[in-house]
């Protein structure tokens, strides 16, 4: 019998980083509803990020996850952080649901996406460009369908999901180095497209 | 007693995952069932590279065998001989493995995180020195001897060898001596790799090539068969046969030697009986022989216009 919540008592008591609730996961099973209490939020707005936009689409993708999650345990390695390897799961898991309802990405839900401009702007990437912090959201969703498919998921991932470098290589099984060439590429192009008119500043 | 909210009354994400895991009986794969994927990835990597290194040895097995020294024999031309000798099947299970490595290192569990280059660049280098050491220890041949032997389909180096120089009407013959024919006694019995009996002119060859076909060892020759009768071969050179190992690149150097001036004295031989009589310096006359419109005479003189026209 498995329990679906889990009291203060059992917070107290429980672990705290992820690993180490994987390994009593392991031992015992009710403990995965903290995991799953952690990450819900997270991965629910990552695939909405992706284009999974219907709520109901989303909590079967969730699912999916968690239980592929849940299959898989085993095969997680402490040497990776247990948010890339389910960030990983779900990124499958949103390319299969794409591939199974044979739809594209539906836009981008990019509500917080403010620290875009400021990334674009930094002086790493010799971009210099200009724009007020406050961006219109659906302006950045509407540029980000228009750049390259390969360029999209790591952009989600930096600006959006705060990943760094080596984390969005092990979710999107990339060389740390193309991280940095898609990133790149992808800021510049996301930067051609933005309709600056349509911004409010 | 409390009343449940509407969305306690819900079913949560949390419960609804609890109660697929528990209807369906969901557990997690054993640690063992990773771990076999994990190493049936690295075998199969590492069989690919073992096998990259036999295809690297048996391709330089090949490369070294291929008979360069008598290409003029075999060939029109070097670039011919070049293109016939390159290895493609082992080039090709050499690319393929590779391949084949690359795909294996990039699933396992790091892989990913090195570029493309790195992986195939390793692979490849790995396959090469491998293939290098093997060779060097000779497996190049056994591989190509034992798959001859099992494989009717695989052409190995002394079935293509044999199949070249198994050709009477090109000027080729690979057999042994039988025994000496009586009359006339330049003329000896042979029989060839497919088992047919040759009258075999010997006339022209010298005493080394004599005491070689006399071994009764499997000798190669060159020349061309009688017009007058079809089981009379007209015997220009002889060469040893050499079929377990590749030759030594002395031994090449020298029967390279060997051939040229042999079909080089022919060469000129057949110059000096095509000059008008009184441009020929010499005091004797040339005997018209069959070795002087031999396959390989025909091409180094062919050869020489070509570098003649070139120089001018």
């Amino acid at each position: 019998m498995y329990y679906y919540s889990i009291d203060m008592e059992q917070h107290l008591s429980l672990p705290s980083s992820d690993e180490e609730v994987v390994r009593t996961t392991l031992k015992d099973p009710n403990q995965y509803g903290l995991l799953m209490e952690r990450y819900e939020a997270k991965l629910q707005r990552y695939i909405a990020r992706l284009g999974v936009r219907v709520h109901d689409d989303q909590l079967d993708v969730l699912q999916e996850i968690f239980i592929k999650a849940y299959r898989n345990l085993n095969s997680f390695d402490s040497s990776f952080s247990f948010s890339s390897w389910i960030y990983r799961i779900a990124h499958n898991e949103a390319i299969s649901w794409f591939r199974k309802k044979n739809v594209r990405p539906e836009g981008h839900l990019v509500g917080d996406s403010d620290e875009l401009l400021s990334f674009l702007s930094t002086k790493e990437d010799a971009l210099d460009v200009g724009f007020d912090k406050d961006i219109n959201a659906e302006e950045v969703g509407r540029a980000l369908l228009l750049i390259d498919e390969k360029y999209r998921e790591p952009i989600i991932l930096r600006f959006f999901e705060h990943k760094e470098y080596d984390e969005i290589s092990d979710i999107l099984q990339i060389p740390m180095g193309s991280v940095g060439t898609l990133l790149h590429r992808g800021k510049k192009q996301l930067a051609g497209v933005l309709n600056k008119d349509k911004l409010r500043i | 007693m409390e009343t449940q909210t509407p969305q306690e009354a819900q079913k949560t994400l949390r419960s609804s995952v609890y109660d697929r895991i528990e209807c369906e009986k969901i557990c997690p794969h054993s640690r063992l069932f990773f771990l076999t994927q994990e190493y049936f990835i690295w075998a199969v990597w590492i069989s690919s590279i073992f096998i990259g290194a036999l295809a690297v040895a048996v391709s330089l097995f090949v490369l070294k065998y291929k008979q360069y020294a008598f290409y003029e024999a075999t060939h029109e031309n070097f670039s011919t001989f070049v293109i016939e000798a390159l290895p493609y099947l082992w080039i090709a299970i050499f690319g393929l493995m590779a391949f084949v490595a690359v795909y294996n290192i990039r699933h396992t569990k790091h892989g990913y995180r090195y570029p493309l280059w790195q992986i195939l660049g390793s692979s490849m280098v790995l396959s090469l020195a491998g293939g290098v050491a093997l060779q060097t220890f000779g497996f190049g041949y056994s591989v190509d001897h034992l798959l001859g032997q099992q494989m009717r389909m695989y052409g190995s180096q002394e079935k293509m060898e044999e199949k070249l120089w198994q050709n009477p009407h090109e000027g080729r013959l690979i057999g042994r001596m039988l025994h000496q024919s009586t009359v006339p006694t330049s003329t000896i019995i042979f029989t060839d790799d497919v088992g047919d009996r040759w009258h075999v002119d010997v006339s022209e060859l010298s005493i080394d090539e004599r005491d070689l076909l006399e071994a009764e060892k499997t000798v190669r020759l060159i020349g061309q068969i009688s017009e007058k009768d079809i089981k009379l071969f007209h015997s220009c050179g002889a060469f040893p046969w050499t079929t377990d190992k590749p030759m030594s690149r002395e031994n090449m150097q020298a029967a390279r030697e060997a051939f040229v001036m042999k079909v080089q004295t022919y060469k000129e031989r057949a110059e000096k009986i095509a000059m008008p009589q009184e441009e020929a310096s010499d005091q004797y006359e040339e005997s018209e022989s069959p070795c002087g419109t031999i396959a390989p005479v025909r091409r180094m003189q062919k050869k020489s216009i070509a570098d003649i026209n070139g120089n001018d």
